[in-house]
């Protein structure tokens, strides 16, 4: 449960960082985990996982990064513009 | 395909600890005392606030936002002891408070006539833990059938806590339980861990329970 609402928030920070209309482009999200954050990383992933193949999103990865320490963060998002490479 | 990194490095929780400093800013600014009450379930925290409203709602001018997975029944118990408004949060689900429900709730608490809010959250001893609401302190409430090793099964609890109600001492009798093991362990996740024994439903101990929160709205805490 409580994963989840992490996984809620961490989705709606990418919709606020990019814009609704750029979150089909995600294709990873990297969140670091503190090993004394309170949080399961495996069940963490889960929800991301179930999360980001729902519209908006289109099947973004979620990259669960342990750390030490209580740290909970957004660290990246990984986004494909839709443009060819130069 | 063109792919670019951007780079966040942002608190998951950043949202939730704006929130709940707004929370703070209000009740300071009101000159209210919170405490959010954490325990696991059953550990006898209803019962320990509606003996609390009993005695003292009136004279403190407590106000109280109740939360539960689901139903209203503690809400209810409580509103039983009290004229003041029980704000009751039913998070549907959600395993504990956020700053974001204490901050609607705070809408409909007349925060001019309260001295002394406390926040009963769900009785879930791992994610309130996580989740600023605004208190002033926390307090956590476990019991002598619970066993000596809360502390340690969930230290993040009892290290943010800063004062530990140790309810149902008039079970002490009848259950295996060592209250000099109980104390050590939580003072060895939290040495400044303040310490309350109660039994809400005897009476044993709760003459100091009130006459610490009577001091505490006296001279409230620095945060």
């Amino acid at each position: 449960m409580h994963e989840l609402s992490i996984a809620m928030e961490v989705c709606r920070m990418a919709e606020e960082k990019l814009g609704r209309d750029a979150l089909p482009g995600l294709v990873e999200v990297g969140v670091d985990v503190g090993d004394d954050s309170g949080l399961e990383p495996a069940s963490l992933q889960f929800c991301l996982e179930a999360l980001l193949k729902e519209p908006p999103f289109t099947g973004a990865r979620p990259i669960i990064m342990r750390q030490p320490g209580d740290v909970l963060r957004l660290s990246y998002l990984e986004v494909d513009d839709g443009c060819p490479d130069n | 395909m063109a792919v670019r990194t951007i780079d966040v490095r942002e608190k998951v929780m950043a949202r939730n600890d704006e929130i709940a400093a707004d929370v703070r800013r209000r009740l300071e600014d009101a000159g209210v005392v919170a405490l959010n009450l954490v325990s696991s379930p059953g550990s006898g925290k209803t019962l320990l606030l509606e003996r609390t409203l009993a005695a003292l709602g009136e004279d403190l001018g407590i106000a109280v936002v109740a939360g539960d997975v689901q139903t209203q029944n503690d809400a209810d118990r409580l509103a039983r002891h009290t004229t003041r408004l029980v704000q009751a949060v039913v998070t549907n689900g959600a395993c504990h408070l956020d700053a974001r429900q204490v901050a609607e709730a705070l809408d409909h608490i007349d925060l001019d006539a309260t001295r002394l809010l406390i926040i009963e959250n769900v009785g879930n001893l791992v994610c309130p833990a996580s989740w600023d609401l605004g208190e002033t302190a926390k307090v956590v409430v476990f019991s002598v059938t619970e066993g000596e090793d809360k502390p340690l099964k969930y230290p993040k609890m009892f290290r943010q806590s800063r004062y530990a109600v140790l309810n149902k001492v008039d079970l002490l009798r009848h259950v295996p339980f060592d209250t000099t093991t109980a104390l050590a362990n939580a003072r060895s996740v939290n040495p400044d861990l303040q310490f309350f024994f109660t039994s809400a439903l005897s009476g044993i101990g709760l003459d100091e329970w009130f006459d610490f929160l009577r001091g505490l709205v006296r001279a409230p805490l620095a945060v």
